[in-house]
């Protein structure tokens, strides 16, 4: 198991951000995942101590920063997913891969329906349930991380 | 020993920064109100623009790392195209330029023609806009607003409310402006009104981006209005952010149900609102202060062109400088 660091934390999550950063447009945008939400889940897991609510929380001001939007958007949305991460993290060990894909997408689609709500009020219209397919995507990306041997989280030894 | 054995203890027991002290439902009511305290200031209030140019001056060198990939991309791709590809191009540029040539010269006779009638009737001067060509660098990450980013900002003079044109017609505004970069925002936004005119019978109104589908609606018009499909929209410049008479969009459709008063009407963008990638951001100078002077005469003008018909060799005789408020009187 490689070891983490508070370093290789903001490292991962930096190059993630970087990710986002890309010059995504059409369908790709459509389908872009979260990757920094993804890195943020993957540490919270991981590594509570070192990768937090506070972080979360930071790292969504950077990302409303970079997507143009009101300033604390996706920080709520953030720390909310954060918070429920959080809290479910140490039951994380009896779940199976399955039942762990499935609450990574939960959580992702949390942090999507936050903004989702967050979006409407500021008055803007979502075109349907395409609208989703981020998290589906994201969570696909989380499976082939595992498939090629990450390790999600610090108790699952199955 | 003992003070070592101290130390060690007080070590362990240092909080830091993210030490599990707090609880999570501590931490999460902390970082809720503070995003929510972030919402209501930078939404209600002014103050957060400045941290926000700021924040996005940090922002850009990794703005050009992650595009970087992008741009080799296309550099190489143009180092390898063809001869073939390139005498094509510049064929088709040549004579594009010959035809342009043809109307610019005729611009030029009915720019000094227009410029000698305006000062027959003592209009002011329409006022010469400066444009810069800009380069997306790429569009916005909010899948939800239609916006790009344009390669200019605040140091090559761009402000807020320039328009962006490319060669078909009228894309967008800049809505921020950051130090090399600003963020347009396209004529399909859903925020984003602009006041037109039909250029077939001089109709004004106002149109509004539909936000989904790309495409522009013109609301508020009665279910009998002269409008057809075909029709072009052109800026009406009433606004003075826009310059007069660039192409906006051309009706596709117009739908009118008994149960509303009022038409709908869908309109198609002619510029290439998606699809290009140079872009000119043309600013208008400031109104100067004597701005409303020239709704006045335009609003007076059927009686004023009579009565300037035979004040004319007087007026000619004003001094350049004259206000147009100071010498109605003359003709009044």
């Amino acid at each position: 198991m490689a070891k983490s660091s508070l370093y290789s934390v903001y490292l991962t999550i930096m190059v993630a951000f970087l990710c986002i950063l890309l010059p995504w447009s059409g369908y790709g945008l459509k389908l872009r995942p979260d990757f920094v939400l993804l890195l943020l889940i993957f540490w919270m897991l991981r590594a509570p101590h070192l990768c937090n609510i506070g972080t979360a929380w930071f790292v969504g001001l950077w990302m409303d920063l970079a997507t143009g939007g009101v300033f604390g958007q996706y920080a709520l949305a953030y720390t909310i997913t954060a918070f429920i991460a959080i809290m479910y993290q140490r039951r994380l060990a009896l779940f199976n891969a399955t039942q762990q894909l499935l609450y990574v997408l939960m959580l992702l689609v949390i942090a999507q329906l936050i903004l989702l709500i967050l979006k409407t009020f500021s008055g803007v219209e979502v075109d349907g349930w395409s609208f989703f397919l981020p998290s589906i995507t994201g969570v696909m990306l989380w499976q082939l991380a595992v498939a090629l041997g990450l390790k999600t989280s610090v108790h699952s030894r199955t | 020993m003992l003070p070592g054995d101290h130390q060690k203890f007080e070590q362990q027991h240092t909080p830091t920064f993210f030490a599990r002290g707090l609880s999570p439902l501590t931490r999460l009511a902390f970082f809720t109100s503070l995003s929510l305290a972030l919402m209501i200031t930078d939404s209600h209030l002014q103050y957060l623009n400045n941290v926000r140019e700021r924040l996005m001056a940090l922002l850009y060198p990794l703005q050009v790392v992650a595009n970087a990939p992008y741009s080799l991309y296309r550099a190489t791709d143009e180092y390898f195209s063809t001869h073939h590809r390139l005498l094509r191009e510049n064929e088709t540029l040549r004579t594009k330029n010959l035809q342009q040539q043809v109307v610019l010269q005729k611009l030029g006779a009915l720019t000094l023609e227009n410029a000698t009638l305006r000062n027959l009737l003592q209009l002011n001067q329409s006022l010469a806009e400066n444009s810069v060509i800009g380069e997306i660098l790429h569009v916005g990450r909010d899948p939800f607003s239609k916006k790009i980013v344009v390669n200019r900002g605040t140091n090559h003079r761009i402000v807020a409310g320039a328009a962006v044109v490319d060669a078909a017609g009228v894309i967008g505004q800049v809505t921020r402006v950051f130090p090399s970069t600003s963020e347009v925002t396209l004529i399909t936004d859903k925020t984003l009104a602009i006041p037109i005119q039909i250029e077939r019978n001089g109709l004004r109104t106002i149109a509004f981006g539909h936000g989904r589908d790309g495409t522009i609606d013109l609301p508020y018009l009665p279910a009998n209005v002269d409008v057809r499909r075909g029709d072009k929209l052109v800026t009406s410049g009433i606004d003075s952010v826009y310059p007069i008479g660039l192409a906006i969009a051309s009706v596709s459709d117009i739908k009118v149900t008994p149960n509303s008063p009022f038409a709908r009407i869908v309109c198609q963008p002619i510029g290439r609102v998606e699809y290009n990638r140079q872009v000119l951001l043309v600013s208008q100078p400031p109104p100067p202060a004597d701005m409303p002077v020239v709704s006045d005469e335009i609003a007076e003008g059927e009686s004023a062109t009579v009565k300037s018909a035979q004040a004319l060799p007087e007026k000619k005789a004003l001094p350049k400088t004259t206000h147009p408020r100071s010498a109605r009187p003359t003709h009044g």
